[in-house]
């Protein structure tokens, strides 16, 4: 304590050093923290579970899936099909419709991307919209009702409807991308709370099929797709138990030959998908981090080293009153530690409650995620990120002040 | 003054002058220093040998160059000699480790140094406090021997004040305070009077000279002020590392 209030004293005499930290820390902090936040979240939503998993049936041996849509019905069922076979807790259909409002000239800003699904599953079965707050809840449900009894409804991420430039009510025809010649007259009937879904919109099944159907019948063949237009199967089950019999069940079904399916889990699925990015991931969870402490440890380092030379002669007469070199290390190492520590706290909580609060998330497009949230861990991280690169920083020039040669530090001063 | 970190110095027969029955406080035997820059050897102290007798106040001078610092740096355990033996008390310093010798300097030397050098963001308190801070002693002990050690130099109303408000005289007081607050065997000064004005060098001078009295501290002081040298009980002049000459201070008794 009786050293803790010099460390204290000393940082305010090197405020331009402790300035100096405080700035790096301040601005490369939030960086780490993105970064993290971004894998913490792919980590997690590719972590194995052990209870209450769900699992993605997808075509076994082509990228992207395309099933037909015959195989919905009995995989939604689990292709449970004699007795002792079990059924899924809840199942989810996904059909990929890719469409823009201005087929002469499409851009970013007028295309969509909507998953055509049951909407009564959208609360059941989705990530994140299962747990909403109640007051989130009854309005998305609201809009589920509405899509429920007009099946020409879509419900819109709010960054989506927002670069639409368009309202809640209003109507959109969307103009098939995937789905050529399948065009789409919606009727915008809510939006999803703020989340990873900010830039989806979902539609009615039931539509899709039949404009589909409308189109075999205009035209007197059935459409390109008509017989791939089952992407994915959502099934929700148990335990590992479960989905291993679940898994065995549809692996034996002879009815998904043509084309062979797989059931895996939704984490082995998402890190699937994520397998096209794993350069992007490895690169930032290796190479940039990574630069970024090392980066902060350096102007640390910088900071403290002159720190170190501007007070050489008070660390000399420190050593003159009796001060061992380990303790004078302690003292610079603890400085920076302090300054490092207060300044990650501080600007881990600001950079927590500004993206989350304020902005909402911090938009990061990286396979259907969309928007990524500072988990309250990223609090501790910032006071580990502001200690480990002022310990990083600060062991040379502490080393350095604790091997100053008082007779050569007086001999300049005389 | 009381002083809880005062340590009692036992002294063999062996150590003390067979003529006055004095004891050293210092004894220097054939030390040499020398520093070597690359293939060049610079000889600072040749084959000094020195004792002082516990409560003299030994006054050091000599031309710039001549090994005064370095004398006083080998007394204070700042520096090592290249060769010889430098006793303190009881102990031989001159063979103890860099932190054997930071813990003997907390106990049994005070510095008080030209510039002060005191910490500037530290008040008169703190900074007097200082080494105290590395002794086994309870907050209230560190108090009771602050206050006391800036009472004795008449500072006792200005603990607050930081270096900055104080004049030079009284920057230099605190120095001196911070420099007996362990009740040190030894109180090295390295031209205390150096950077002040011919009044402020007088009053520190008397203080040197009253802590001497009241409180029986040997004092080494280092100048090239003659009047404060006249102040001393013995003056060495030191000249190209060696004691060229040695003589009791005008008006002491020889």
């Amino acid at each position: 304590m009786k050293f803790f209030r010099l460390m204290l004293k000393n940082i305010r005499r090197n405020l331009i050093g402790s300035i100096v930290i405080v700035l790096g820390t301040m601005v490369l902090v939030p960086v780490v923290i993105f970064v993290w936040s971004i894998l913490a979240f792919l980590d997690a939503a590719t972590a194995e579970k052990s209870k209450d998993f769900k699992g993605i049936v997808t075509e076994r041996w082509r990228l992207p899936s395309q099933m037909p849509f015959a195989y919905a019905a009995s995989l939604s069922e689990g292709a449970a099909s004699k007795p002792g076979d079990i059924k899924p807790e809840d199942s989810m259909t996904w059909q990929f419709y890719g469409g823009t409002l201005d087929p002469e000239k499409r851009t970013r800003e007028n295309s969509m991307f909507a998953i055509a699904t049951e909407p009564r599953k959208l609360r059941t079965m989705m990530d994140e919209l299962d747990t909403l707050p109640p007051e989130e809840a009854a309005r998305l449900d609201e809009a589920i009702q509405k899509m429920e009894q007009n099946r020409q409804g879509i419900i819109m991420g709010q960054d989506r409807l927002a670069a639409v430039n368009k309202r809640v009510g209003e109507r959109i025809k969307l103009y098939g991308i995937n789905y050529r010649d399948i065009d789409l007259e919606l009727e915008i009937v809510g939006t999803f709370p703020e989340s990873r879904y900010d830039n989806t919109a979902a539609i009615h099944r039931d539509y899709l099929l039949a404009a589909l159907d409308a189109y075999e019948r205009q035209t007197g063949q059935p459409h390109p797709l008509a017989d791939k237009t089952l992407n994915l199967v959502w099934l929700r089950v148990p335990d590992s138990e479960a989905f291993a019999k679940v898994a065995g069940q549809i692996l034996a079904s002879p009815n998904y030959t043509s084309p062979a399916v797989k059931f895996e889990t939704a984490a082995s699925g998402i890190a699937s998908f994520l397998d096209a990015y794993r350069d992007l991931i490895w690169g930032m969870r290796w190479l940039l981090a990574p630069a970024l402490l090392f980066t902060l440890a350096l102007v640390i380092s910088n900071a403290i080293s002159i720190s170190v030379r501007e007070r050489q002669k008070e660390l000399a007469v420190l050593k003159v009153l009796g001060f061992r070199p380990w303790q004078i290390m302690a003292l610079v190492l603890g400085e920076a530690s302090l300054v490092g520590v207060l300044a990650g706290l501080c600007s881990a909580g600001a950079t927590f409650a500004t993206v989350n609060f304020v902005f909402g998330g911090f938009k990061f497009p990286i396979a259907f995620f969309g928007a990524f949230y500072i988990p309250a861990d990223a609090i501790v991280w910032g006071v580990g990120v502001g200690l480990l690169t002022a310990l990083l920083g600060s062991v040379m020039p502490a080393w350095n002040a604790g091997r100053i040669r008082v007779s050569e530090v007086f001999a300049k001063v005389a | 003054m009381r002083c809880a970190a005062v340590r009692l110095i036992r002294q063999p027969d062996g150590r003390r002058d067979p003529v006055t029955e004095q004891r050293w406080i210092v004894r220097i035997h054939g030390v040499h220093r020398y520093f070597k820059r690359g293939s060049e050897r610079l000889d600072v102290l040749n084959d000094l040998t020195l004792n002082v007798p516990e409560g003299e106040f030994l006054g050091l001078m000599g031309p710039s160059g001549s090994g005064k610092t370095t004398l006083l740096n080998l007394i204070a355990g700042l520096d090592k000699p290249s060769e010889g033996q430098v006793w303190v008390g009881e102990e031989l310093i001159s063979s103890m480790s860099e932190s054997q010798l930071a813990r003997w300097r907390t106990r049994h030397v005070g510095f008080i140094f030209q510039f002060y050098h005191l910490m500037p963001v530290l008040t008169a308190y703190e900074n007097v406090e200082l080494p105290l801070l590395l002794l086994p002693l309870s907050a209230r002990q560190r108090r009771e021997q602050v206050m006391t050690a800036l009472d004795l130099v008449g500072l006792s109303d200005r603990v607050r004040h930081r270096p900055g408000q104080l004049s030079g005289g009284q920057q230099q007081r605190v120095g001196i305070a911070r420099a007996i607050v362990t009740d040190p065997t030894l109180i090295v000064a390295d031209e205390p009077t150096g950077d002040l004005d011919a009044r402020s060098a007088d009053e520190i001078l008397n203080l040197l000279d009253e802590l001497r009295r009241s409180q029986h501290k040997t004092i080494l002081l280092v100048t090239h002020d003659p009047r404060a040298a006249q102040r001393a009980d013995r003056i060495l002049h030191l000249e190209k590392g060696q004691l060229v000459e040695q003589r009791q201070a005008e008006g002491t008794p020889p």
